[in-house]
């Protein structure tokens, strides 16, 4: 600790260079921090799974339709205590841009099924009593500026046709990103060949226990039907989706890992330019007597220093930045974009990790150094 | 009165360690970049190099991809007929076909995609080019047998020549493995259409009926006449248009990113940048005094320190090519959210991307190097010679 002022002196020695190298460091944390988010964002959906709900759909793909019937046998599959249809309708709203799900759902038994979307008993009933309304997530009202009664019209490329909505209520809970409407309003609607149709049904369970069983009680009803079924927990369904980014995720981290490795060569760079301006100075320190783990721990003490000035700021700015303000809201496919404490940690560590790292070599040589050869050298 | 070129190649050569080192940083920037967009690029190109230019893809009116479309056969010998679809020994160039998806594992991973599987007859092969069988042989008509695309066998489990897999109730046998040339099919497995129809319990329709027009004002006739034919309920495209309109959907979200990235990597490099550039011009003070005895003038001295520097970025830009270059070699996949399947495609730095790359790096030596040079360049001759 009595080295400490000594070891600040010289950080302030080049005042420039300090702070180019900590910017440096910190856009550097702040981008990795970033990346990391994206990764556990793309988790996210996985991770807030109830584990008692269970999605159905057809055997094949999502692509394919089960008929609206299938639904009656399902309610009857002991252990299963309510399941209603929950279609993709992929509507738009005005411009393309505007992308967020919207699904056609049983108005009546969405609050029982879907228990975490939350919403005043007044809204409730002014939708279910209103068959042309629906309801929107908080996050859509502050993106586009939807109040109850206004009227939206969605247009569907899937059905090839415009609906006209009312809306009746603002939920919190969930993604706060979807609009959900009555499912037999649309089914009048809608051309011959898409009528009494569900792409997904969701189901809740009693209990844990019943879990796998009613998933394989309801394939085992339709398995020679013309639309089999599979039936995961949401849990195995959002992470079906997860996996068809395929190789993307994967790059996302030798992205990560060549920001890394030129932070590394930033700093790397500046403490050996440093620590190279003084080598004059380290020949005069050994000749007083310094030691030469002395002379290498300062060196090491300014580096780390400087890694945790730039760590601090990198990533507590990423995450000052993220919390304060809801990024999750404009970015489409997310519902949030909150770094998790371990991307933080993770991030921090290996800022302190390429403090190290960056000086060893330089502080190894330099300190190893006759006094006579620190004395006359031209460096 | 300019300063020679030597002068900066000579400088660049006696700091060896710390001109490599910035060099590597602004590398590493260029080669990110490059990988990013080569993804994208590589998803577009698979895309738009799919559609065959005189080909007519028939679906249900309403479908967004061929897998929920329906085309009934009543109507696939009504389109078969109809005027300006090109024949081949009396015999019109038209293939009713049919779409399924299953879902396989990814090698190594317990989790999976959806694959396509497309019911093909004797003319699908004449109106795709570039299929070429490169393991094993094609399916016999009428067995469960099927080819998969090279690109598919090697990215999923239990996909290789005698492997079986099952769609819906059927097993079918991999008897060959196919490529064609970086097409959109190289996504595919392919068996025989009537096999597959019988398996699906699809023996009234097809999903989709593929036309070739005979010349180009054919092809928009045909369009136009089977959109429009009020009883069909079809919608005609060319079959370019068709994949041309998959393309922004999966490679947009990946450009915003590869922008993003950069723009922070590249600020983050600048920075070095800058401090290599303050270090050089006061390790060489002295010297920038003695040039400016000698006559060089304070413009000269700021181009030249400019000069190296972008020479310095330059070297960077191509070390990050030629990382990012193996990835020409390299494929992947992921899903296409149109139509909820894995395509699979390889990377694709192409000399436009390149030229991007060195700009790039160009750029972030120029604006690093800017400030320190005009500081070597505001240097008073007595100053610099007394430091």
């Amino acid at each position: 600790m009595k080295f400490a002022k000594l070891v600040f002196k010289n950080i302030l020695r080049n005042r420039l260079r300090t702070l180019l190298t900590i910017l440096s460091l910190v856009v550097s944390l702040f981008l990795i921090v970033t990346l990391g988010t994206i990764l556990t964002e793309f988790d996210r959906g996985t991770e807030e799974s109830n584990p008692l709900r269970l999605a159905t759909r057809h055997a094949v793909s999502l692509g394919f339709v089960m008929p609206m019937a299938h639904l009656q046998r399902i309610r009857a599959v002991p252990g299963v205590k309510d399941a209603m249809e929950f279609n993709w309708f992929g509507g738009i709203y005005k411009d393309e841009r505007n992308f967020f799900a919207n699904f056609a759902v049983d108005a009546k038994r969405l609050k029982g099924i879907v228990t975490e979307l939350k919403m005043s008993d007044a809204e409730w009933q002014a939708f279910e009593n209103d068959k042309q309304g629906a309801i929107v997530g908080q996050k859509l009202v502050t993106l586009y500026g939807f109040t109850p009664g206004q009227r939206i019209t969605l247009k569907s490329p899937i059905y090839n046709q415009s609906v006209e909505f009312i809306i009746r209520g603002v939920v919190t809970g969930g993604d706060e990103k979807t609009l959900f409407f009555h499912s037999d309003y649309i089914n009048e609607l809608l051309p011959e060949w898409a009528k009494d149709q569900a792409s997904v049904f969701t189901i809740l369970a009693n209990t844990a226990e019943d879990v796998p069983r009613v998933a394989q009680a309801i394939d085992s009803i339709f398995v020679n039907s013309d639309a089999p079924t599979k039936t995961e927990t949401e849990k195995e369904f959002a992470l079906s989706f997860q996996s068809m980014m395929g190789g993307v995720k994967q790059f996302m981290y030798y992205i990560m890992a060549a920001i890394t490795f030129s932070v590394l060569l930033v700093m790397g760079n500046t403490m050996a330019m440093t620590v190279r301006e003084r080598i004059k100075e380290v020949g005069t320190l050994k000749a007083i007597g310094f030691q030469r783990r002395t002379i290498a721990g300062l060196f090491l003490a300014e580096s780390l220093v400087l890694a945790l000035i730039g760590g601090v700021i990198g990533v507590g700015g990423a995450e000052l930045l993220y919390r304060s303000f809801p990024f999750g809201t404009y970015i489409p496919f997310f519902s949030q974009f909150i770094p998790t404490g371990t991307t933080l940690l993770a991030a921090f560590i290996l800022a302190l990790m390429v403090g190290l790292i960056s000086v060893a070599y330089s502080a190894y040589r330099v300190s190893g150094l006759t006094i006579a050869e620190a004395l006359r050298s031209t460096e | 009165m300019a300063l020679p070129l030597k002068y900066n190649i000579r400088n660049i050569i006696v700091r060896k360690g710390s001109t490599l080192a910035t060099a590597f940083t602004i590398g590493l920037t260029v080669a990110v970049f490059l990988l990013v967009m080569a993804l994208a690029r590589g998803i577009d190109s698979t895309l738009a190099s799919s559609g065959e230019p005189l080909n007519v893809i028939v679906m249900r009116e309403g479908s967004t991809a061929e897998l929920n479309s329906t085309v009934e056969q009543g109507q696939f010998k009504d389109l078969m007929y109809l005027d300006g679809v090109a024949r081949e020994n009396e015999q019109p160039l038209a293939a009713g076909e049919i779409i399924t998806l299953i879902y396989k594992a990814r090698k190594g991973m317990s989790q999976g995609s959806n694959v396509t599987v497309r019911g093909v007859g004797p003319m699908s092969f004449k109106l795709r080019s570039g299929f070429k069988v490169v393991a094993g042989r094609s399916f016999q008509p009428g067995l469960t047998e099927a080819v998969v695309a090279k690109r598919i066998a090697e990215r999923f489990q239990g996909l290789e020549v005698g492997d079986k897999f099952r769609i819906q109730t059927t097993d079918y046998t991999v008897v060959g493995l196919f490529d064609s040339a970086g097409k959109a099919f190289e996504s595919e497995i392919w068996v025989d259409i009537n096999s597959l129809a019988s398996t699906t319990k699809r023996t009234e329709a097809f999903s989709t009926a593929l036309l070739r027009a005979k010349d180009q004002t054919a092809l928009n006739a045909l369009t136009k006449r089977i959109t429009d034919d009020p009883k069909l309920h079809l919608k005609a495209t060319s079959e370019r248009t068709f994949y041309e309109e998959q393309q922004g959907q999966a490679s947009g979200a990946l450009k915003a990113l590869a922008v993003f990235i950069t723009f922070i990597m590249a600020v983050g490099a600048g920075f070095a940048g800058m401090n290599t550039m303050y270090a050089a011009v006061a390790r060489r003070t002295t010297e920038i005094g003695t040039l400016r005895v000698l006559g060089f003038g304070r413009f000269s001295i700021l181009i030249a320190f400019l000069l190296e520097s972008v020479s310095i970025a330059l070297i960077g830009a191509v070390i990050g090519i030629l990382l990012s270059l193996p990835l020409n070699f390299v494929s992947t996949g992921t899903s296409n959210w149109v139509t909820f399947s894995e395509i699979a495609f390889n990377f694709k730095v192409t000399p436009d991307l390149m030229i991007w790359g060195l700009t790039f790096g160009a750029i972030i030596g120029f604006v690093g190097s800017l400030f320190p040079s005009i500081r070597a360049s505001r240097f008073r001759i007595v100053d610099a010679l007394r430091a």
